[in-house]
Protein backbone atom coordinates (compact mmCIF):
# COMPACT_ATOMS: atom_id res chain seq x y z
CA UNK A 1 0.00 0.00 0.00
CA UNK A 2 1.30 3.44 -0.90
CA UNK A 3 0.77 5.68 2.03
CA UNK A 4 2.30 8.21 4.30
CA UNK A 5 1.55 8.59 7.94
CA UNK A 6 -0.58 11.61 8.66
CA UNK A 7 1.55 14.38 10.06
CA UNK A 8 4.95 12.75 10.03
CA UNK A 9 6.95 15.30 11.99
CA UNK A 10 9.41 13.52 14.29
CA UNK A 11 11.43 16.42 15.67
CA UNK A 12 10.25 18.46 18.63
CA UNK A 13 7.85 21.08 17.36
CA UNK A 14 6.62 24.27 19.02
CA UNK A 15 3.07 23.23 18.31
CA UNK A 16 3.38 19.98 20.22
CA UNK A 17 2.24 21.36 23.54
CA UNK A 18 -0.71 23.17 22.00
CA UNK A 19 -1.77 20.07 20.12
CA UNK A 20 -1.42 17.86 23.18
CA UNK A 21 -3.78 20.21 24.97
CA UNK A 22 -6.26 20.13 22.10
CA UNK A 23 -6.15 16.32 21.95
CA UNK A 24 -6.88 16.14 25.68
CA UNK A 25 -9.68 18.66 25.35
CA UNK A 26 -11.36 17.05 22.37
CA UNK A 27 -11.41 13.49 23.67
CA UNK A 28 -12.54 14.61 27.10
CA UNK A 29 -15.35 16.46 25.33
CA UNK A 30 -16.37 13.25 23.55
CA UNK A 31 -16.41 11.45 26.89
CA UNK A 32 -18.34 14.09 28.79
CA UNK A 33 -20.67 15.27 26.03
CA UNK A 34 -21.07 12.37 23.61
CA UNK A 35 -24.21 13.99 22.24
CA UNK A 36 -22.03 16.78 20.76
CA UNK A 37 -20.97 17.20 17.14
CA UNK A 38 -17.43 16.32 16.13
CA UNK A 39 -15.41 15.98 12.92
CA UNK A 40 -15.61 12.22 13.28
CA UNK A 41 -18.36 9.71 13.87
CA UNK A 42 -18.37 8.38 17.39
CA UNK A 43 -20.38 6.31 19.81
CA UNK A 44 -22.51 3.34 18.83
CA UNK A 45 -23.02 4.64 15.29
CA UNK A 46 -19.27 4.53 14.65
CA UNK A 47 -18.77 1.19 16.36
CA UNK A 48 -21.52 -0.43 14.31
CA UNK A 49 -20.06 1.15 11.16
CA UNK A 50 -16.77 -0.64 11.89
CA UNK A 51 -18.34 -4.01 12.52
CA UNK A 52 -18.32 -4.22 16.30
CA UNK A 53 -20.58 -7.06 17.31
CA UNK A 54 -23.96 -5.87 18.53
CA UNK A 55 -23.84 -8.20 21.49
CA UNK A 56 -20.65 -6.44 22.66
CA UNK A 57 -22.28 -3.03 22.34
CA UNK A 58 -25.44 -4.18 24.12
CA UNK A 59 -23.43 -5.68 26.96
CA UNK A 60 -20.87 -2.87 27.47
CA UNK A 61 -21.65 0.09 29.75
CA UNK A 62 -23.56 2.76 27.79
CA UNK A 63 -21.00 5.39 28.77
CA UNK A 64 -18.16 3.40 27.22
CA UNK A 65 -20.12 2.88 24.01
CA UNK A 66 -21.30 6.49 23.72
CA UNK A 67 -17.75 7.82 24.10
CA UNK A 68 -16.20 5.44 21.57
CA UNK A 69 -14.04 7.50 19.19
CA UNK A 70 -12.12 4.88 17.21
CA UNK A 71 -11.49 4.75 13.48
CA UNK A 72 -11.90 1.02 12.92
CA UNK A 73 -12.08 -2.33 14.65
CA UNK A 74 -8.76 -3.71 15.92
CA UNK A 75 -10.56 -6.79 17.32
CA UNK A 76 -11.06 -8.14 13.80
CA UNK A 77 -7.41 -9.26 13.72
CA UNK A 78 -6.31 -9.24 17.35
CA UNK A 79 -6.60 -13.04 17.77
CA UNK A 80 -6.72 -12.78 21.56
CA UNK A 81 -6.48 -15.92 23.68
CA UNK A 82 -7.47 -16.69 27.24
CA UNK A 83 -4.72 -15.54 29.56
CA UNK A 84 -3.21 -12.93 27.24
CA UNK A 85 -1.93 -9.65 28.65
CA UNK A 86 -3.25 -6.88 26.40
CA UNK A 87 -2.14 -3.28 26.15
CA UNK A 88 -4.83 -0.88 24.90
CA UNK A 89 -2.83 2.15 23.83
CA UNK A 90 -5.03 5.24 24.17
CA UNK A 91 -7.76 3.41 26.01
CA UNK A 92 -10.16 6.36 26.25
CA UNK A 93 -13.46 5.47 27.91
CA UNK A 94 -12.55 1.79 27.74
CA UNK A 95 -14.76 0.09 25.15
CA UNK A 96 -11.88 -1.68 23.36
CA UNK A 97 -10.32 -2.67 26.69
CA UNK A 98 -13.60 -4.19 27.82
CA UNK A 99 -14.04 -6.19 24.62
CA UNK A 100 -10.44 -7.39 24.88
CA UNK A 101 -10.99 -8.27 28.52
CA UNK A 102 -13.95 -10.46 27.69
CA UNK A 103 -11.77 -12.35 25.22
CA UNK A 104 -8.75 -12.91 27.49
CA UNK A 105 -10.98 -13.93 30.38
CA UNK A 106 -10.21 -14.03 34.09
CA UNK A 107 -6.71 -15.44 33.58
CA UNK A 108 -5.75 -12.56 31.31
CA UNK A 109 -5.67 -8.86 31.92
CA UNK A 110 -5.89 -5.57 30.10
CA UNK A 111 -3.64 -2.61 30.67
CA UNK A 112 -4.81 0.75 29.41
CA UNK A 113 -2.55 3.71 28.79
CA UNK A 114 -4.06 7.13 28.27
CA UNK A 115 -2.82 10.70 28.35
CA UNK A 116 -5.81 11.75 30.38
CA UNK A 117 -6.05 10.51 34.00
CA UNK A 118 -9.78 11.29 34.13
CA UNK A 119 -10.35 8.99 31.17
CA UNK A 120 -8.24 6.31 32.84
CA UNK A 121 -10.45 6.35 35.93
CA UNK A 122 -13.56 6.30 33.74
CA UNK A 123 -12.26 3.34 31.71
CA UNK A 124 -11.40 1.41 34.88
CA UNK A 125 -14.89 2.03 36.26
CA UNK A 126 -16.49 0.87 33.01
CA UNK A 127 -14.27 -2.22 32.97
CA UNK A 128 -15.09 -3.06 36.58
CA UNK A 129 -18.82 -2.99 35.89
CA UNK A 130 -18.19 -5.25 32.88
CA UNK A 131 -16.33 -7.86 34.90
CA UNK A 132 -13.00 -7.07 33.25
CA UNK A 133 -9.63 -6.84 34.99
CA UNK A 134 -8.21 -3.57 33.73
CA UNK A 135 -5.65 -1.20 35.14
CA UNK A 136 -5.16 2.09 33.34
CA UNK A 137 -1.96 4.08 33.58
CA UNK A 138 -1.73 7.76 32.79
CA UNK A 139 1.07 8.06 30.30
CA UNK A 140 2.35 9.05 26.91
CA UNK A 141 2.51 6.64 24.00
CA UNK A 142 6.06 7.88 23.33
CA UNK A 143 7.10 6.70 26.80
CA UNK A 144 4.82 3.79 27.69
CA UNK A 145 4.86 3.22 31.46
CA UNK A 146 5.36 -0.55 31.22
CA UNK A 147 8.39 -2.85 31.52
CA UNK A 148 10.11 -4.42 28.54
CA UNK A 149 8.52 -7.57 27.11
CA UNK A 150 5.48 -7.40 29.37
CA UNK A 151 2.49 -7.73 27.02
CA UNK A 152 1.30 -10.36 24.56
CA UNK A 153 -0.84 -8.16 22.33
CA UNK A 154 -1.17 -4.43 21.67
CA UNK A 155 -4.41 -2.98 20.41
CA UNK A 156 -4.95 0.68 19.57
CA UNK A 157 -7.64 2.59 17.77
CA UNK A 158 -7.10 5.96 16.12
CA UNK A 159 -4.44 7.16 18.52
CA UNK A 160 -0.95 6.90 17.03
CA UNK A 161 -1.75 9.46 14.32
CA UNK A 162 -2.05 12.03 17.12
CA UNK A 163 1.63 11.71 18.01
CA UNK A 164 4.40 13.96 16.74
CA UNK A 165 6.89 11.14 17.29
CA UNK A 166 5.55 8.09 15.57
CA UNK A 167 8.90 6.35 15.22
CA UNK A 168 9.32 6.60 18.96
CA UNK A 169 5.84 5.17 19.48
CA UNK A 170 6.67 2.19 17.27
CA UNK A 171 9.91 1.57 19.17
CA UNK A 172 7.95 1.65 22.41
CA UNK A 173 5.40 -0.86 21.12
CA UNK A 174 8.24 -3.14 20.07
CA UNK A 175 9.88 -2.76 23.49
CA UNK A 176 6.82 -3.62 25.60
CA UNK A 177 5.76 -6.62 23.51
CA UNK A 178 7.04 -10.05 24.47
CA UNK A 179 9.01 -11.93 21.78
CA UNK A 180 6.41 -13.33 19.41
CA UNK A 181 3.89 -10.74 20.60
CA UNK A 182 1.47 -9.15 18.17
CA UNK A 183 -0.22 -5.87 17.51
CA UNK A 184 -3.53 -5.01 15.88
CA UNK A 185 -4.04 -1.31 15.42
CA UNK A 186 -6.36 0.83 13.40
CA UNK A 187 -5.26 4.31 12.49
CA UNK A 188 -5.44 7.12 9.98
CA UNK A 189 -2.96 7.44 7.12
CA UNK A 190 -2.81 9.72 4.12
CA UNK A 191 -1.59 9.11 0.59
CA UNK A 192 -0.14 12.63 0.34
CA UNK A 193 1.78 14.87 2.67
CA UNK A 194 -0.71 17.21 4.28
CA UNK A 195 -0.54 20.95 3.71
CA UNK A 196 1.22 22.90 6.44
CA UNK A 197 -2.01 24.77 7.17
CA UNK A 198 -3.60 21.45 8.16
CA UNK A 199 -0.54 20.28 10.08
CA UNK A 200 -0.53 23.53 12.04
CA UNK A 201 -4.21 23.36 12.97
CA UNK A 202 -4.55 21.80 16.43
CA UNK A 203 -8.26 21.10 15.95
CA UNK A 204 -7.69 19.16 12.73
CA UNK A 205 -4.73 17.31 14.24
CA UNK A 206 -6.80 16.31 17.25
CA UNK A 207 -9.66 15.06 15.10
CA UNK B 1 2.89 3.49 9.17
CA UNK B 2 3.83 0.27 7.37
CA UNK B 3 7.40 1.48 7.03
CA UNK B 4 7.54 2.66 10.62
CA UNK B 5 6.45 -0.76 11.88
CA UNK B 6 9.08 -2.52 9.78
CA UNK B 7 11.67 0.04 10.81
CA UNK B 8 10.99 -0.69 14.46
CA UNK B 9 11.72 -4.38 13.87
CA UNK B 10 8.24 -5.82 13.40
CA UNK B 11 7.73 -8.64 10.95
CA UNK B 12 4.64 -10.00 9.17
CA UNK B 13 3.33 -6.45 8.79
CA UNK B 14 -0.05 -6.47 7.09
CA UNK B 15 -2.52 -3.70 6.34
CA UNK B 16 -6.07 -3.51 5.14
CA UNK B 17 -8.24 -0.48 4.55
CA UNK B 18 -11.11 -0.03 7.01
CA UNK B 19 -14.29 -0.09 4.95
CA UNK B 20 -16.82 2.59 5.77
CA UNK B 21 -14.49 5.02 7.47
CA UNK B 22 -15.38 8.65 6.82
CA UNK B 23 -15.28 11.95 8.58
CA UNK B 24 -18.70 13.19 9.61
CA UNK B 25 -18.34 16.85 8.67
CA UNK B 26 -18.50 17.47 4.95
CA UNK B 27 -15.68 20.03 4.93
CA UNK B 28 -13.33 17.63 6.72
CA UNK B 29 -14.47 14.78 4.49
CA UNK B 30 -13.67 16.75 1.35
CA UNK B 31 -10.20 17.70 2.59
CA UNK B 32 -9.52 14.14 3.67
CA UNK B 33 -10.55 12.84 0.27
CA UNK B 34 -8.21 15.28 -1.46
CA UNK B 35 -5.28 13.98 0.57
CA UNK B 36 -6.22 10.34 0.27
CA UNK B 37 -6.83 10.02 3.99
CA UNK B 38 -8.09 6.61 5.04
CA UNK B 39 -8.32 4.40 8.06
CA UNK B 40 -6.21 1.27 7.97
CA UNK B 41 -6.00 -1.83 10.15
CA UNK B 42 -2.39 -2.88 10.70
CA UNK B 43 -1.18 -6.13 12.18
CA UNK B 44 2.41 -7.07 12.92
CA UNK B 45 4.49 -9.37 15.06
CA UNK B 46 7.59 -8.99 17.16
CA UNK B 47 10.06 -11.73 16.18
CA UNK B 48 10.25 -14.65 18.61
CA UNK B 49 14.01 -14.45 18.97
Amino acid sequence: MTESVVLQAEEPAPLEGVIKGEVLRMYQEVAEHPEGEFHFYHGRQAAEMFGYERQWLDRAPPGAVASFAGVGNPHLRSRLHAGDVVLDLGSGAGLDSIIAGWQVGPTGRVIGVDLNPTMCRKAEAHAATSGVRMACHEGRMEDIPLPDASVDVVISNGVINLSFRKRTVMRELFRVLKPGGRLSITDIVSAKQLAQSIVNDPKLWAS
Amino acid sequence: MFGLLEGAGFTRVRSTVVPGFAFRKESTRDAAEAYGVKAVLFTAQKPST
